[in-house]
């Protein structure tokens, strides 16, 4: 009796895994305005998007500060960029050393 | 040997004087139209694209020369913007007494640039960009902003105000590799 008990709770079980809704993938904004990336500190989940959109009147970029693994290159004014996430990182304008943002990963 | 120290300590010295003149003027001058101001503004954008302009000739060190490429470019796009606004408004820049002598004192200080070389040339040179952006910025908050009376002209010059403290701190960070 007991391994029906065992075979159905196994059944269960598959068709559960078979028909579990994994959580989409979402897409965040990070604004690049007044010389500062707002928010400049955003917590995501890997495989989620950031996209960064150049509000001010000169030139930035979007780069990973440690070992600079992942640049944007030049983000014109009015311009954007995104990128899946990864890993969590420490990133800066290149442009404007200053300039500062984090991401961390849920 | 000590009056070339000599030499070189008097030509800082008229560079810093000509800096707090700068200063000391735009903070006693009455307050000017927006047609005024935008000439100031403009001009106040071109003398440090002008600094850059000697600066990227006559460096070889990266952090100055990267420093003088960012600067030609954010100032060259204010001066676009402040282009395109008084077109819009249909104001003429006109020239003033604050910006001939915010001009005429930048060419003293070109002066003193060009005739240094080497390591005394990036120290003189970032030592400058410190001083001059803490002039424009006080000018700007102190006497532009206060002074202008269109709303647009008067929001163009307050977003400009984060770029010049951003350019003020990386200054000072490059700087702090030349003590």
């Amino acid at each position: 009796m007991s391994k029906y008990y065992i075979c159905f709770a196994f059944v269960v079980f598959l068709f559960a895994s078979c028909f579990s809704v994994k959580e989409k993938p979402k897409a965040y904004t990070v604004e690049i305005k007044n010389m500062k990336f707002v928010p400049d500190d955003i917590t995501v989940k890997q495989g989620d998007t950031i996209i960064w959109v150049n509000h001010d009147m000169m030139a930035h970029d979007v780069t990973e500060e440690g070992s600079k693994q992942w640049t944007s290159s030049i983000i014109p004014s009015g311009g954007s960029w995104k990128m899946g996430v990864t890993a969590a990182a420490n990133y800066y304008c290149s442009i404007h050393v200053v300039m500062k943002g984090k991401i961390r990963l849920q | 040997m000590k009056m070339i120290k000599t030499l070189a300590s008097s030509s800082i010295i008229t560079m810093a004087l000509s800096v707090v003149f700068t200063a000391t003027l735009l903070a006693q001058t009455p307050k000017l139209n927006d047609a005024e101001v935008a000439s100031v503004a403009v001009t106040a954008n071109q003398i440090d694209i002008n600094y850059a302009t000697v600066a990227k000739a006559k460096s070889k060190n990266v952090d100055i020369l990267k420093f003088a490429e960012t600067m030609s470019n954010d100032h060259k796009a204010v001066i676009a913007q402040a282009v395109a606004l008084v077109t819009k408004l249909k104001v003429t820049p006109k020239d003033n007494a604050v910006s001939k002598k915010l001009m005429a004192d930048a060419e003293v200080t070109k002066k003193t640039l060009l005739s240094k070389s080497g390591k005394a040339f990036d120290k003189a040179y970032i030592d400058n960009e410190v001083a001059y952006h803490k002039a424009v910025i006080g000018a700007v908050e102190g006497l532009l902003i206060p002074s202008s009376k269109n709303a647009e002209l008067k929001a163009l010059l307050e977003k400009v105000v984060p770029a010049l403290k951003v350019h003020l701190s990386h200054a000072e960070m490059v700087q702090m590799k030349f003590k």
